[in-house]
């Protein structure tokens, strides 16, 4: 019990709690975190971060953003914390879909949608 | 002398408005004090994006993005205005008006191609009646705004940034200095001039670039979601700004008009008072002189 968790969003502080575990969805894949990791700054993807607590399991889904991890503290910067089990199925479907339907003619357009894509999928995994 | 009803009506009314703009001020110092709060809170965000940057140029990354490099021969700007949706609070809305309308006029020439957008009734109204043509207008921000609701306008900048469709975005707003000076101040936030500006209180913080940090995927891949990142806490500032400086406005502007509430009722109540002991004195005369008359 020695890795600290803060979450931290504009808006406040979301989370700042002990964990064994954390597991991070990286912009790339996930990345899990146990205690003696070395330092690390790393970009985080639209997905799901998972925290293993003496309490048991918890699951967020994160907004893009970025992990910062030093001396067994787990810095998450994004701009949106929310826990899993808040999160509508049927509206990041929704979401996906309007992602899906986003113009893609030029490269800045298809960039944005592939941003806008990524997201809706990280959320409707996240809403399972 | 006045009618000595008149003015003990008119005193009741003063008083009456005294107790409406306290709990005005009342209201104001509790909202502001919970803005402030928000304003602190995002300082925490602000301080570690710092950090990141910070050791990203520490690692010795080129910082070099679309977002900062200047654009030459700008065709279209965009100028966002943050104004309240209330009024009563003082000089607050006519000073971002003040700013705003000098400097709209003057891209009109230079540049030519002026969106301009709108946050806050007061904004929209008064920029509508100096015949000033505005495209979008926001009127979902009060005291705290919420940071979903900024993002989505950010990224819509971003989105049409990145695009072309405009090559500049000025945003207004009225900048908290501290709770007895606040300043309608202008600021160029497209293309994001450095991404150390403002930033030098968390420097000395993250001084101790000792510990080498792993970079994940890449230092580059990060830069890339660090700028447009450090935008949107800059806008968002902007308008947290701009809602603690309202409140603070509104707090001074209604303890001015309980003051001289106050003052009105305290100078009404003396006339009141004379008025009142002439028609007494008034009444007197009479009665003493009609008793001499049935005397004589």
């Amino acid at each position: 019990m020695a890795l600290r968790c803060v979450v931290v969003t504009p808006e406040r502080t979301q989370l700042d709690r002990e964990a064994e575990y954390v597991s991070l969805p990286m912009f790339d894949g996930e990345l899990g975190v146990m205690q003696g990791r070395a330092p690390m700054i790393g970009r985080l993807g639209y997905g799901t971060m998972k925290l293993q607590t003496a309490a048991g399991p918890e699951r967020y889904y994160i907004d893009g953003g970025f992990a910062h991890v030093e001396g067994d503290v787990v810095n998450v910067i994004t701009g949106k914390a929310v826990p899993a089990d808040l999160l509508d199925s049927e509206e990041s479907r929704n979401a996906l879909q309007e992602a899906l339907d986003l113009p893609a003619k030029t490269p800045e357009e298809s960039q944005l949608k592939s941003i806008a894509v990524m997201k809706a999928r990280g959320q409707v995994r996240a809403s399972r | 002398m006045a009618n000595a009803r008149a003015l003990d009506k008119r005193r009741k009314s003063i008083r009456n408005i005294r107790k409406i703009t306290r709990t005005m001020e009342l209201i104001a110092t509790a909202r502001y004090k919970k803005a402030m709060d928000r304003a602190h809170a995002v300082t925490a965000y602000t301080d570690r994006l710092a950090q990141i940057v910070s050791s990203l140029s520490a690692a010795g990354t080129e910082v070099d993005h679309p977002l900062l490099q200047p654009r030459e021969n700008p065709k279209a700007v965009r100028v966002l205005v943050l104004s309240s949706n209330r009024g009563l609070c003082g000089g607050y809305n006519a000073g971002i008006l003040r700013a705003a309308v000098p400097r709209i006029r003057e891209l009109k020439e230079s540049i030519g191609n002026v969106t301009v957008d709108v946050s806050g009734k007061r904004g929209i109204n008064g920029l509508k009646f100096r015949g000033i043509e505005t495209a979008g207008n926001y009127t979902q921000f009060e005291d705290q705004p919420a940071y979903e609701e900024v993002d989505k306008i950010a990224s819509g900048f971003l989105e049409q940034y990145i695009t072309g469709q405009f090559d500049r975005l000025d945003v207004i707003y009225t900048r908290f200095i501290s709770t007895s000076r606040q300043e309608a101040t202008i600021e160029t936030l497209l293309p994001f001039g450095s991404l150390d500006e403002g930033d030098e209180s968390a420097t000395p913080d993250g001084s101790n670039n000792t510990s080498q940090y792993e970079f994940l995927p890449t230092a580059d891949s990060i830069l890339e979601e660090v700028v447009p990142t450090s935008f949107k806490a800059k806008l968002f500032k902007c308008f947290l700004d701009a809602a603690v400086s309202e409140q603070v406005a509104r707090m001074i502007a209604m303890k001015g008009a309980t003051e001289s509430a106050g003052d009105m009722i305290s100078q009404l109540s003396m006339t009141y008072n004379r008025a009142r002991q002439s028609q007494i004195t008034g009444e007197i005369m009479e009665i003493i002189g009609g008793v001499e008359a049935l005397e004589g």
